[in-house]
């Protein structure tokens, strides 16, 4: 069909026509309606956007509709224009964020309730979608950041959206900062390439890079802000502070934004880096990042006695599986023996990993949204025996936990299976940091388990009731989701995964989707 | 040396605002410490673009020219203004809340969040 | 069964074998279960809390395990290195730029040189 031509384009404008309308619609009804048509209409375009790069290949859109280079009358052509570049990693990464959204947004349409401005909340949440979906889509540096400016600048919004609550307002304020500079490191990044390659656009400095110091200097800036992003130890300290005071469907979904940032990260370091950048050093950076997220994110979270903060900081942790699988695969890059070794089966752990920790951590934020929705606190010492109260909570709480400690037969067993399995193989105490992680990951919601939902029925909890049908909707989004990749592992990893994978070590394919044949 | 005067203001002011953010205590002063760091990128972008005894980029307007200074670079930078002014507004009306809740502009005291 | 199989490089995983053998597992622990004493009403003496031989407090406030309290020999075990780490996470703005700077330079150091 003609019209799925525009697809990459089509996913960015439909969120960003419903941010722009909803600040219009002040009415209850309108805007939930709005709110929930657009985020439908969204997964849809990005079911539609993942079917089309699995039958065509990567697709190329380019904005303005005419060629992506400019001839000269001398007969050298050079990029121009800004292009959106899909391929099967970008789609995988759009198709997980879809999905992941319409759950938290149909969420929190109940917490909409409570509040008098509800319409800036659905544009925010909205503009956050666009932001989020163009980093996964774009194949030009600087358009890569000014949807990461536009990324954080809303969730700054969001997170602070619960202005009475001293807490949130410091979150948010020390995640602006931070966020903030790193976003201008990665600018300079932008610029330095910039300066010497004279484009921004990702396939054309991918076939002409040759590293140099600059490029180095560049490479270390573009590191260093993404890590920050996506939450790596140590630049994790914000994640806490920011996912814990915001509203409950935000944290849900800031998940995927963080894994988009984990997306710019590796396709700077595969597709425009790639096997350039001679040696091991990088790769082993991500990993040894990997390995200190996993560890210290559980280790901090044993402790703590607030549910949302220790379900970031379980966050944190899940981020280093992914860092760590991907990085490993990264090692491999330089030689197809070491790929087909171990190098491949980690990247299908960690792609795999994405959407399994999308959709698993998704519900635990959201089940802990219920928690404070229904209870009117989240900590842990005064929750107690809600498990009679709240039936449905408990059940997606327990299928969600069983998933995130990897307990067989869920997604999480699959994705940590692969990753231990071609860990061991480099080094084994890369297998034995991820093992203890996911005990650890274990015992802590057992805790949560014990202590929100099961115990003795406390006299100040006996009147709660079970959340309203619209949030076990959303919840049930996503536990579908988790049932559905657990009974289909195989389907997955061969039909979402392995493309991934595919496409994100081939960076021959990437730049020649761009730059076609025999082009300077 | 001379040439490479705005490099060396790009890297001194970038340095003036990192120390700004880390070690100034006053919530208000990292704010501004925030903005001199903006400063400094835009600037970084601007002199890229820059090329000895260019024009400026129109062909309208530019008159006899040997050559013209980049454009791309100053599109870059004004997109770069605008969001750093979204940035620092959004801040400065979070410093704003952050007094009215906390009464004091000591980032040492903002910390009920730790652990 | 081919069906549901996942071949890592090292062994393979199979989620309907698992469900299979966890469905078996559970026929033979109702089996079990059910050879036991099926005289048990709920309400009568059989469905309380055992409290030591203390009367049981009517509140389940005082009777729940708190989540402070859980994992406390965990914590006590390893307590040096949780002082430590619980001290570097300070909630300062400062402090978590200082890190993000020092990280910068180590990754530029390793990444330069």
């Amino acid at each position: 069909m003609s019209w799925q031509v525009h697809l990459p384009a089509l996913i960015l404008t439909i969120p960003l026509l419903g941010a722009f309308v909803s600040i219009a619609l002040t009415k209850p009804r309108l805007r939930n309606f709005w709110f929930t048509f657009i985020l439908a209409a969204t997964a849809v375009l990005a079911f539609l956007l993942w079917r089309r790069v699995g039958a065509y290949g990567t697709l190329i859109y380019v904005m303005g509709g005419q060629s992506w280079n400019f001839t000269l009358p001398s007969g050298m052509a050079f990029p121009i224009r800004i292009i959106m570049e899909v391929d099967a990693f970008g789609a995988f990464m759009v198709l997980t964020g879809a999905i992941s959204a319409l759950a938290s947004g149909l969420f929190s349409i109940r917490f909409l309730d409570r509040v008098h401005d509800g319409n800036k909340f659905v544009s925010l949440f909205l503009l956050l979608l666009t932001a989020m979906l163009g980093l996964e889509v774009t194949g030009d540096l600087f358009n890569f950041f000014v949807f990461l400016e536009i990324a954080s600048v809303a969730s700054y919004g969001l997170i602070a959206f619960w202005r009475d609550t001293p807490e949130a307002i410091e979150a948010s304020f020390k995640y602006t900062v931070l966020s903030t500079f790193v976003a201008l490191l990665f600018l300079v990044g932008v610029g330095i390439l910039y300066g010497v390659y004279g484009t921004l656009n990702m396939a054309a400095i991918a076939k002409n890079i040759q590293v140099g110091f600059l490029e180095k200097v560049a490479l270390v800036l573009f590191i260093a802000s993404m890590a920050m992003k996506c939450g790596a130890v140590p630049l994790h300290m914000w994640e806490p502070d920011a996912y814990g005071q915001a509203p409950a469907g935000i944290p849900c979904f800031l998940v995927v934004v963080g894994q988009a940032s984990l997306y710019g990260m590796f396709r700077i370091a595969f597709s425009i880096y790639g096997q350039a950048f001679h040696g091991s050093v990088l790769a082993w950076i991500i990993v040894v990042f990997g390995l200190l997220s996993m560890f210290i994110g559980v280790v901090m979270a044993v402790i703590q006695k607030e549910a949302k903060r220790l379900m970031a900081y379980h966050c944190i942790s899940q981020t280093g599986y992914m860092l760590m699988g991907i990085g490993l695969g990264l090692l491999a890059l330089s030689s197809p023996q070491a790929m087909s070794e171990f190098g491949f089966t980690a990247m299908k752990g960690g792609i795999f990993h994405i959407i399994n920790n999308a959709m698993y951590k998704g519900l635990l934020f959201l089940t802990a949204g219920s928690l404070f929705y229904a209870t009117g606190t989240t900590d842990l010492n005064k929750l107690g025996g809600l498990s009679r109260n709240m039936p449905y909570t408990t059940a997606m709480f327990a299928v969600a936990a069983a998933a995130i400690a990897g307990l067989p037969p869920f997604n999480g067993f699959v994705s940590k299976l692969l990753i231990y399995e071609s860990s061991f193989v480099v080094h084994p105490f890369l297998a034995v940091v991820a093992m203890v992680t996911s005990i650890l990951t274990l015992a802590s919601f057992v805790k949560v388990f014990q202590s929100g939902f099961l115990g003795p029925s406390k006299e100040n909890m006996t009147t709660i009731r079970e959340v309203p049908l619209t949030m076990i909707i959303g919840m049930s989004v996503l536990c579908l989701m988790i049932l559905a990749l657990s009974l289909m592992p195989n389907w997955a990893l061969s039909n979402l995964v392995e493309p991934a994978a595919r496409d994100l070590v081939n960076q021959a394919s990437y730049i020649q989707a761009v730059m076609g044949s025999g082009l300077q | 040396m001379i040439d490479n005067l705005p490099m060396i203001v790009v890297g001194a002011l970038f340095v003036m605002g990192l120390y700004g953010i880390m070690f100034k205590r006053n919530i208000i002063k990292i704010a501004i410490a925030v903005s001199v760091v903006e400063s400094s990128t835009n600037l970084f972008l601007i002199v890229l673009g820059y090329r000895t005894g260019g024009s400026i980029p129109v062909y309208t307007l530019a008159g006899e020219f040997k050559k013209m200074v980049l454009p791309t670079p100053q599109a870059l930078t004004l997109t770069a203004i605008v969001i750093g002014l979204a940035t620092t507004a959004l801040l400065l009306s979070l410093i704003m809340l952050l007094y009215k809740h906390y009464k004091t502009l000591d980032v040492y005291e903002i910390r009920r969040l730790r652990g | 069964m081919t069906i549901g199989t996942i071949y890592t490089g090292f062994g393979y995983w199979n989620v309907y074998a698992w469900v299979m053998f966890f469905a078996l597992g559970a026929l033979i622990v109702l089996c079990i279960r059910s050879t036991g004493r099926n005289d048990y009403e709920k309400g009568t003496y059989q469905d309380e809390v055992f409290y030591g031989g203390n009367p049981v407090p009517q509140d389940g406030q005082d009777l729940a395990v708190p989540a402070s309290s859980s994992y406390w020999g965990f914590t006590k075990a390893i307590a040096s290195f949780y002082d430590l780490l619980v001290g570097v996470h300070t909630g300062i703005l400062s402090d978590y730029m200082g890190l993000l700077i020092a990280t910068a330079a180590v990754i530029s150091l390793l990444i330069l040189l």
